[in-house]
């Protein structure tokens, strides 16, 4: 009996690790989103500032494209919706896994105090 | 002793990891502000040499060749600068817009700077804080803890929100308000404080009452989209007509489905939105008897003066839209026979202005709830099932009457006051709704017990319904008789 439920718990405290670490690598992705929109944001101001009479590049691999500055500006913008997307998406993805590992922690919860008391119960009938 | 000895043990580990990690947040703060300085420190060398590159056209220098060689040359272009803007864009700009936007990055280094010295500071107060409650719990003899016990303000808060809790109902708002209230009266007098929380339990069951009646006109609205003329003429003055009556809070409103309603008070008008009126102005005349209307349509609201000045609403919007079908095939007289007809005096009255058979239409009102009877037709029955409906309406009705104030709305039962000539204004068979007394000033009580009554009251009705036919020609001539305020003051509006 006690058997039986150590196994459920190993099994479940798999489960559970696993959540977190998907749980830490939604997170840390949505970190470098973030890094990523506070830095297009920072290119857009400095974009705005400046004027055309500048040339804007940029940088694809080793090579320095020369690129329209309204053109520069359009995509920076689209950047910045498509970061902020998927900033969203990863928001509810978390949501949704930290629900998830709730749930796996009462179960787990649950099966320890199970297994404490057959813990106990083996221990009382010894 | 030894759990009190393991428990402090406990709250001095506890505190020494509390301020561990306070240390590690304010290590951590320091780091950063470290970071930070270096990268602001970059900028203002920056900044310099932009201001001093465009002085020469070229410079010669050793140009880095790899890692290791370097190689002679000549730094042209002094002015012309690549910025790296962020995320691998460029931008080619003069030594000045280049500095512009130096010094622009480095005011947002600052701000950086200067919210990370405040986390800082803030941790730093965390830990020595920390480490103060380290000292407390470890040794119990320097510091002492200081408790006061508030009694009365949380029994009396307690109250206020355990009434919150007995009432669902009630709004957040007017709860807050009334928490408020409370707390302002215990703070300032707690001998007073008593007396409030008297009167706040009537005021909470008027409050009760109220979101009772507001949630029914909500449904009520929600329910009938196109109101008809006489509803809305005769909710309008109905309503106007209950403000002029009770300037305290006595709109209390229970949607009726069978259309129970009574009116304990003889000030209190009687309003009903639609064809009811003329029946609550007839319980007014009256002293606010109570009626008993059963209705087979949906949700209506009556106004009704319960005892304790409550204001019952009760409405017909829904039937007044059927109604309406029926009111244009029988001419439009709703308003006229409204007029005509509110001056009801006699339960009598209250039956001919709810039965439709003078317009030829045999279909007896179900319930005088409905509304607006017309010239011929009290209340067109749009509703089949009486008797389902009235099990309903009944049901609603005595789960009213078990509310706190608005007993009246639940009131079966008629009070006797006129029930000689309530008799002849049987309702149509299908109609439970009038049993032939009425109840003055009907309190809770008395009207609980008409619940049971009305049901056998309805197949009497039923039978009588051919033979009111013809009396229902009589009662128009006492009505001029007496007209109650409720109704002048309607007649006056229109």
């Amino acid at each position: 009996m006690a058997e039986a439920i150590q196994k459920k718990l190993k099994a479940e405290l798999e489960k559970y690790t696993q959540m977190q670490k998907d749980v830490s690598k939604s997170m840390s992705a949505r970190q470098k989103l973030e890094t990523q929109l506070t830095e297009n944001n920072i290119v857009k101001e400095e974009l705005d500032l400046l004027n055309s009479s500048n040339t804007v590049y940029k940088l694809i691999g080793p090579v320095l494209v020369k690129q329209d500055l309204d053109e520069a500006k359009a995509t920076v913008a689209k950047r910045l919706e498509y970061i902020n997307g998927e900033i969203q998406r990863y928001e509810s993805l978390l949501k949704e896994m930290e629900k998830k590992s709730e749930q796996h922690r009462e179960v787990l919860t649950s099966l320890q105090q199970e297994f404490q008391k057959a813990q106990g119960l083996t221990a009382g009938k010894v | 002793m030894a759990d009190k000895g393991k428990a402090d043990v406990e709250r001095v580990g506890g505190a020494v990891r509390l301020r561990q990690e306070h240390q590690k947040v304010v290590r951590d703060c320091e780091s950063r502000i470290q970071h930070w300085k270096k990268v602001s420190g970059d900028y203002e060398a920056l900044s310099d040499r932009l201001q001093t590159l465009p002085d020469q056209l070229s410079y010669d220098i050793m140009v880095p060749f790899g890692p290791l060689a370097f190689m002679p040359g000549k730094l042209v272009h002094t002015n012309e600068v690549t910025v790296l803007l962020g995320d691998n864009w460029f931008a080619k700009c003069s030594a000045k817009q280049a500095q512009k936007i130096v010094d622009h990055r480095m005011k947002y280094v600052k701000n950086e700077l200067d919210d990370l010295s405040k986390t800082m500071k803030n941790f730093e107060t965390r830990v020595g804080f920390a480490k103060d409650l380290e000292t407390i719990s470890a040794s119990k003899g320097d510091y002492v803890d200081i408790r006061e016990e508030v009694g009365n303000s949380d029994a009396a808060v307690a109250k206020g929100k355990q009434r919150i809790a007995h009432k669902p109902n009630s709004k957040p708002k007017l709860d807050v308000v009334w928490d408020l209230k409370e707390e302002d009266e215990e703070n300032e007098e707690e001998g007073q404080s008593r007396k409030d929380v008297m009167t706040e339990e009537e005021l909470w069951a008027r409050l009760d009452e109220l979101e009772k009646l507001e949630e029914l006109q909500d449904e009520q609205d929600r329910l009938s989209d196109n109101a008809d003329m006489n509803g809305e003429d005769t909710s309008s003055s109905s309503s106007e007509e209950e403000k002029e009556a009770e300037a305290a809070p006595p709109v209390n409103g229970l949607s009726l489905k069978p259309g129970w309603s009574s009116v304990p008070h003889c000030k209190a008008p009687l309003s009903m939105d639609g064809k009811k009126e003329q029946d609550d102005e007839e319980e007014e005349d009256n002293c606010l008897p109570t009626i008993f209307f059963s209705h087979t349509v949906e949700l209506k609201k009556v106004r009704i003066n319960t005892g304790k000045n409550t204001m019952l609403k009760f409405s017909e919007r829904k039937e007044q839209k059927e109604h309406s079908k029926r009111k244009k095939k029988n001419g439009h007289n709703n308003g006229h026979s409204h007029h005509e007809l509110h001056k009801i005096t006699t339960p009598a009255d209250i039956y001919r202005l709810f039965v439709d058979v003078k317009n030829g239409e045999p279909i007896p009102r179900k319930s005088i709830l409905k509304s607006r009877s017309r010239e011929n037709s009290v209340c067109s029955d749009t509703s089949e099932s009486s008797a389902a409906d009235f099990d309903e309406r009944r049901m609603v009705c005595r789960s009213f009457s078990h509310d706190e104030a608005t007993h009246s709305d639940t009131s079966d039962g008629i009070t006797e006051e006129d029930s000689p000539t309530a008799v002849p204004l049987q309702l149509p068979s299908r109609f439970e709704a009038f049993s032939g007394t009425v109840v003055e000033k009907d309190p809770m009580p008395t009207a609980v017990p008409h619940l049971t009554i009305a049901p056998p009251a309805l197949p009497t009705i039923l039978e009588r319904k051919q033979e009111e036919v013809a009396p229902d020609v009589s009662p128009p001539q006492q009505a001029p008789k007496r007209v109650s305020k409720f109704k002048a003051a309607r007649l006056q509006q229109k």
